[in-house]
Order: structure tokens, then sequence, then C-alpha cells
């Protein structure tokens, strides 16, 4: 125990190693940091769907997409231009406040004209329920 | 030019300061660091001015036009799209996947990858868009 009882003299810890170690971590820190900043639209699984039932104010609002990107209001079985979707959501969705949106999405329609009708569906309504379900034409 | 000339008699430079520096830039760093797999391909994001943020985001699965998928800069055949997220999803659990999908993909192709991803028991799910300009 002796050599250990005078710490107070000059004690210096050589600090050069650990600071070589914590340059290069620093180093391959930056090197790999990668700051992806993903924009991104949640989609929800679809529910397990009872079909709409008769409750009026419960009914959903089902908005088709047909392999050549034509756009349907289903529940009206009306066509539609892309850019009047979102006031029909507007109306069907004042209609049946508790109805949720599904989207029916043919195989070959274009994945940007179901993103645009998601989108154009939470604008009407943040909280919005929003599906995407497919169908065989 | 008096001052400086009696630079080698014992001029220590106090590290201390650089010290904490160094050491607060590695933490951070440390701490940001996410390890994102990469789709590998170019693809025209869909528009969506409601779209948000997507924090933590860990893989990335791309869709392109002509239909091929990519994940992690390989080429995936649609079948194995779950196995190859699986294995991904074990090394970190907790991010999210995102499904950069082109805007001309087909609608079928990306529902199936999405199917895949949750088979594949993602923590989320997200499909890429970008802000209109």
């Amino acid at each position: 125990m002796r050599k250990f009882a005078k710490p107070e003299e000059e004690a210096e810890i050589n600090m050069t190693p650990m600071l070589d170690i914590v340059f290069i971590m620093l180093i391959f820190f930056i090197v790999t940091a990668s700051f992806v900043k993903e924009q991104g639209l949640d989609i929800q699984q679809p529910p397990d769907a009872p079909p709409p039932p008769p409750d009026e104010k419960k009914q959903n609002i089902v908005i088709r997409v047909d392999n050549n990107n034509q756009v349907w209001i289903w529940n009206d079985r009306r066509r539609v231009d892309i850019r009047q979707v979102r006031p029909n959501i507007e109306r069907l969705h004042a209609a049946f406040p508790e109805g949720v949106v599904v989207i029916q999405a043919a195989p070959d329609a274009k994945t940007g004209v179901i993103v645009q009708i998601y989108d154009q569906a939470l604008a009407v309504d943040k909280k919005m329920g929003v599906s995407v379900t497919r169908y065989e034409p | 030019m008096r001052d400086h000339a009696q630079q080698d008699e014992d001029a220590e430079i106090n590290m201390t300061p650089m010290l904490d520096i160094v050491f607060i830039m590695l933490i951070f760093f440390i701490v940001t660091a996410a390890f994102v797999k990469e789709a590998g391909i170019q693809i025209t994001k869909p528009e969506a001015a409601m779209s948000i943020q997507k924090p933590r985001t860990s893989i990335i699965i791309g869709i392109s036009d002509a239909g091929e998928i990519w994940i992690n800069h390989k080429k995936v055949d649609l079948k194995s799209v779950r196995p190859v997220l699986e294995r991904l999803i074990a090394e970190n659990p907790r991010g999210t996947v995102i499904i950069q999908a082109d805007k001309d993909a087909k609608a079928g192709l990306t529902l199936d990858v999405l199917d895949a991803a949750r088979a594949a028991k993602a923590a989320e799910v997200a499909i890429s868009t970008r802000k209109p300009s």
C-alpha cells in the first residue's frame, strides 16, 4: 500500500491515446451520419370491414379508382374528375359524419392517384379515417 | 512580436474546453446516428399537402414505375420482400418502414408491398410523398 499512498504529487494521466480514440470515433460518426427526412402518409389497415351498416350516419364514403385511373364516387355510382374529389368528400362527410373514407384501388391504378385522393380526404378532415383496399374489376 | 517570441518556454495549451466540445459532438453524433437502409433508386414521389414528417426512418423500399422493387440497393422479387424485410426489421425493430412508390407505379403492387411490410411486423409503415411546390 505504501506505493499508492502519495498520489497528490504530480500524477498526470497521459490523455493522448484517449484523445486519438475519441477523435476517430467522432470522425466515424460524422461520416456515417445521414439525416434522412422523409415526408409520408400513414396508410391505415383496411378495417376488417363489416359491410356498410344500414345505419344512415355510419355509411362509409367509398371512392373507387379503376384500371384507367378514373375516379368514381361509389356512393353515387358517379364518375368525377380528380379535382372534384375533395368537394365530394366534403359533401358526403357532412352527410355521414361517422363514416370513414374507403379508397378501392384497382390493381393497375396509379399510386399517385391513390395518394392524391388520400391527401384530399385528409385535407377535408385531419382526423378522417382513410383506408385503402383493392377490388377486382 | 516580442510577445510571441517566447513560445517554446513552457507554453501549454489548455485542452479542456476543446475536449468538452469534442465529447459533446461525439455524443450528439452517436445519438443521432441512424443507419438507414436506402432503396437505391430514384423515383418521382407523389405530391401530398397533408403529409407529415416521419421520425425514425429505418428502411426505405423503392417501387419504380416499371414495377421493380428495390430494398437496400438490391432489386427484390415481390415474393422475397417479406423475408428480406423481416431480416432488416430484426436489426432495428422500432424504425419506420417508408415505401417510396413512384407516382406511376401500380397501386396493386404498392398495396402488395404494404401488406408484406405489415406481415413482416413493421412498427410503422408510410408512403413517401413530397410537399407540392
